[in-house]
């Protein structure tokens, strides 16, 4: 697994598509994982993204941020496992959103936390992580 | 020559910038040039600039270039270098005081990005990280910061040094100096 992080319009989509120019786009916004797994096709690189519209969509729905939190390392637990068990890549593509004054909205704070703690958890399973800025990449 | 030098807010961005500016003169001879975004409209931004001008001490010549700025590079002898600070104010006046499409905006930079380039100038533009923040609902203030990162893409594509700049130390992300 691979993790791109970077700020709004940092160029991560373009940067990822370069370097995986085969793979398939699977945005998760509400809808999440599911239905993910019809999609997958052997050998082909997948690239996972819109995690922000998913959040958005999970914590309206679970009120514990701790369960909420633990829901999602599951998800990219059952990633890792998916991956490990097919010759194909799983590529995250993560928001970069907690370098700014703490928002006044308590559903932006609860976003922006768990927008973090996602990125930890997946920096923690991935291979290897990349901060996109402007346009650049580095691994971290 | 060009480099792109960004931060947060009271980074050192500028003091980065204004370094780089003194080792490149020094190494190449010319005159140093500064083209002022900034226009005072209330009495913070008189402050503000001062401060600016102060900091930067003697041996500036300070140009109020219009937002096309290639124009004023045209005019410059070879060989000097060329301080802008900063990009985000320059593109918060090509959106909101010229009303410009995002379009129109990325070609007059690229513009006077090649302008450096024709005429052998090295050119240092400052700017600064707004990101990385939770994205903006305020559909203008999105249309901005997606104008403002266009900016960013394009010019860390055609500089030669990109910098990064934390507490007034700086991070290299594309042709540092070893």
């Amino acid at each position: 697994m691979q993790l791109f992080i970077g700020g709004a319009r940092a160029g991560k989509r373009d940067l990822v598509a370069a370097r995986f120019p085969d793979a398939a786009w699977h945005r998760l916004d509400e809808a999440g994982l599911e239905g993910r797994k019809a999609r997958r096709t052997p050998h082909v690189p997948l690239v996972l993204t819109g995690w922000t519209g998913w959040l958005a969509h999970s914590l309206a729905a679970e009120p514990d941020d701790d369960r909420l939190r633990a829901g999602l390392a599951a998800a990219l637990e059952a990633l890792v496992e998916a991956e490990r068990g097919s010759d194909a890549e799983v590529v995250l593509i993560l928001p970069e959103m907690g370098r700014g004054i703490v928002p006044m909205d308590p559903a932006d704070r609860r976003l922006r936390d768990l927008a973090g703690w996602l990125a930890q958890d997946a920096a923690a399973r991935a291979e290897a992580v990349w901060y996109v800025r402007h346009g650049l990449a580095r691994r971290l | 020559m060009i480099a792109f030098v960004s931060g947060g807010a009271r980074s050192g961005k500028s003091g980065v910038a204004e370094t780089l500016v003194g080792d490149w003169q020094a190494a190449r001879g010319g005159e140093r040039h500064y083209l002022a975004t900034a226009r005072a409209g209330d009495d913070e931004m008189v402050a503000r600039i001062a401060r600016h001008r102060r900091e930067r001490g003697e041996g500036w010549v300070t140009l109020e270039p219009p937002l096309a700025f290639a124009e004023a590079l045209a005019a410059l002898p070879p060989g000097g270098t060329v301080l802008l600070d900063c990009l985000t104010l320059w593109a918060s006046r090509v959106m909101f005081e010229a009303g410009l499409a995002e379009d129109e905006g990325r070609a007059m930079l690229a513009g006077g990005l090649d302008e450096a380039r024709r005429r052998g100038l090295a050119l240092v533009v400052v700017s600064n990280d707004l990101n990385e923040d939770l994205p903006p609902r305020d559909p203008l203030v999105w249309r901005y910061l997606a104008f403002l990162q266009a900016l960013h893409r394009d010019l860390a594509a055609e500089a030669d040094r990109v910098i990064e700049v934390v507490a007034g130390r700086a991070i290299d992300w594309k042709g540092e100096e070893r």
